[in-house]
């Protein structure tokens, strides 16, 4: 399942987002990179459907994104956010058990297929045993798998995931994005993410999309699109890259 | 070790399903007119007229049909209603801190039903212009504070000014208000459920089951409504259309009890936190409990308030009195559980 941007602009306040024409493809990671305000987050709620996005500027498969109901936008994508905050401290798996509201009717409660599908996207991610308990136990690493495990019950070809990796320690990030990878090769899920973690996004990702001030400064694969001069004009700074072994070292 | 703690949970939780329907009939011997088991049993399987048995007083059909069912009955639908209010408006809300009070609905059902009362008199009921009222007072709470994403300050914040206001508006209508209307008008505000008569019953009860069967059915979709906006947006909620039928059934429920009893506070506050206390967040437990605890809690407060003196404490401020230091205890012991 793909999706493609065309002309889609959102503004809000004094931002505004500018996106040309842009192509996320089936069982690939995408990573969204660039500076703090360039707009990574807005337009993966743009495509998550959680911003209101206008007629003919998203297509998911060829349909006309707007026109889905939100049930609709629910099933095909799939949106992991920063962090969760709540008033209330569930019990894990009833957590991980709220990404199948799109398949139970507002009137209903969960049928055992849908406990099951919660129980197999925990222990997907490695938390089954953590099932029964409350939300608050868990490290803030935990708690990111929990809320990508939420987004895996619910389904969708496409994950959405908004910096997974901040406030993870070196290893906790290795393990998210070695995940992740699994996801895109092992589930064909599309993948989009933003990362600030320059080196990460190189390594894991099979496309780059450059960002800055709310366009697209340049796009690809990570060996075509990953230079210094590029990298310098959107983060404003001296950049060096350095290979080590067959990987990209970030030199600032 | 896990299991047994769950059977536990689960024995208890239908203790509490099953203590509304037994503090009911036992409360209807209670009272400074004592009813007998026997008496009892005879008075509801021969509701008609005709000849009491050896032993049994006349009166007892009486004080049963005449006094204590309606009475009982009001107890059981608007601890109820209360309860569950308060419940989904928290998880609607995020915010544990929320209820039907602080929403500004009850202080507006009191406004309408008060005007109501003072204008068009005893015979139009009440519940109309309560309903109309209390719309209007959480509509304004919602406007001011920015309905989009719900900050829980500013929410607070514009629901004691709204409350406030209608307070006002209140002390207004109890101004131009006849002495004689005053003091009902006085200890009906209390909250109390001695005025309670059928008429009242017929259009409160149905339309409090109304809202009661609405909410239930929702209690496994506060959990995802109880997620940031934008979450339950992705989830796939119409996070707006969703929001208004919760906030609508609320408010109708509310309105309906507050129309007949006046303003038992804390009730919607106190309920669902213990319920959340005993049980966890899960909504599918928190909302059905709490209509059953909060209905078993205001008929045994009002079997207290019966049994206590000859007169009658209102059960509004029964409720706050014991409720409020309840609330501080459980807010000191558990604050990490779910603040």
């Amino acid at each position: 399942m793909n999706i493609r941007v065309r002309n889609l602009t959102f503004s809000y306040r004094d931002f505004s987002l500018r996106i040309g024409d842009l192509l996320f493809e089936s069982a690939r990671v995408t990573s969204i990179v660039g500076p703090n305000g360039a707009g990574k987050t807005t337009l993966l709620k743009c495509l998550g459907g959680i911003l209101p996005v206008p007629r003919n500027r998203v297509f998911v498969d060829g349909r006309d994104f707007a026109m889905l109901k939100s049930r609709e936008k629910a099933r095909l994508l799939g949106y992991v956010p920063q962090e969760h905050d709540s008033a209330f401290n569930y019990q894990v798996l009833d957590f991980v058990l709220m990404g199948r509201a799109s398949y139970i009717s507002p009137f209903s409660l969960p049928s055992r297929e849908d406990a099951r599908a919660a129980e197999e996207a925990l222990e997907f991610v490695g938390l089954g045993r953590f099932a029964s308990r409350a939300i608050s136990e868990l490290s803030s690493g935990e708690r990111r798998l929990v809320l990508i495990a939420r987004s895996l019950a619910q389904q969708s070809t496409v994950l959405l995931m908004d910096e997974p990796t901040t406030f993870l320690d070196p290893k906790h990030e290795q393990d998210l994005l070695t995940l992740v990878r699994k996801l895109a090769d092992e589930k064909q899920k599309t993948i989009v993410l933003t990362l600030h973690g320059l080196e990460m996004a190189v390594q894991y990702s099979d496309e780059m999309v450059f960002m800055k001030g709310g366009a697209v400064a340049a796009s690809g694969r990570p060996g075509d699109v990953f230079k210094e001069p590029l990298l310098e004009s959107v983060y404003g700074m001296k950049i060096r890259i350095l290979d080590f072994e067959g990987r990209k070292v970030v030199i600032r | 070790m896990r299991g047994q703690q769950d059977n536990r949970k689960r024995a208890l939780a239908l203790a509490i399903l099953v203590l509304p329907l037994a503090a009911f009939v036992i409360s209807l011997g209670i009272g400074t007119y004592p009813i007998s088991p026997r008496a009892l049993v005879w008075a509801l399987t021969h509701p008609g007229t005709g000849p009491t048995p050896e032993g049994v007083s006349p009166a007892v059909r009486d004080v049963i049909f005449r006094i204590r069912l309606p009475r009982l009955l009001l107890a059981l639908a608007v601890g109820a209603a209360l309860s569950i209010s308060g419940a989904s408006l928290q998880a609607l809300f995020k915010n544990p801190l929320v209820n039907e009070y602080i929403l500004g609905i009850s202080s507006g059902s009191a406004v309408g039903a008060a005007l109501s009362l003072v204008f068009l008199g005893r015979a139009f009921p009440p519940q109309v212009a309560a309903f109309v009222f209390a719309v209007v007072a959480v509509g304004a709470v919602l406007v001011i504070s920015g309905q989009a994403e719900t900050h829980s300050i500013s929410l607070l914040l514009t629901g004691i000014i709204v409350t406030a206001f209608f307070s006002a508006l209140l002390s207004l209508i109890e101004f131009f208000a006849s002495p004689y209307v005053l003091q009902a008008l006085f200890f009906w505000l209390m909250g109390s459920l001695s005025l309670a008569s059928w008429k009242d019953l017929y259009i409160s009860v149905p339309l409090i089951a109304l809202g009661l069967v609405f909410l239930v059915l929702l209690r496994w979709r506060f959990n995802v409504l109880s997620m940031s906006e934008e979450e339950a947006r992705s989830l796939g909620v119409n996070v707006r259309r969703e929001k208004i039928l919760v906030i609508a059934s609320a408010t109708l429920i509310t309105s309906a009890a507050t129309a007949v009893v006046g303003i038992i506070g804390w009730l919607g506050f106190i309920v669902p936190h213990l319920v959340r206390l005993m049980f966890g967040a899960d909504n599918r437990r928190v909302v059905p409990l709490s209509a059953a605890l909060g209905a078993s809690v205001v008929i045994i407060a009002d079997d207290i308030i019966r049994g206590l003196s000859s007169f009658e404490i209102p059960i509004g401020i029964f409720t706050s009195l014991i409720g409020i230091p309840v609330f501080v205890i459980l807010l000191k012991k558990a604050r990490k559980v779910w603040l």
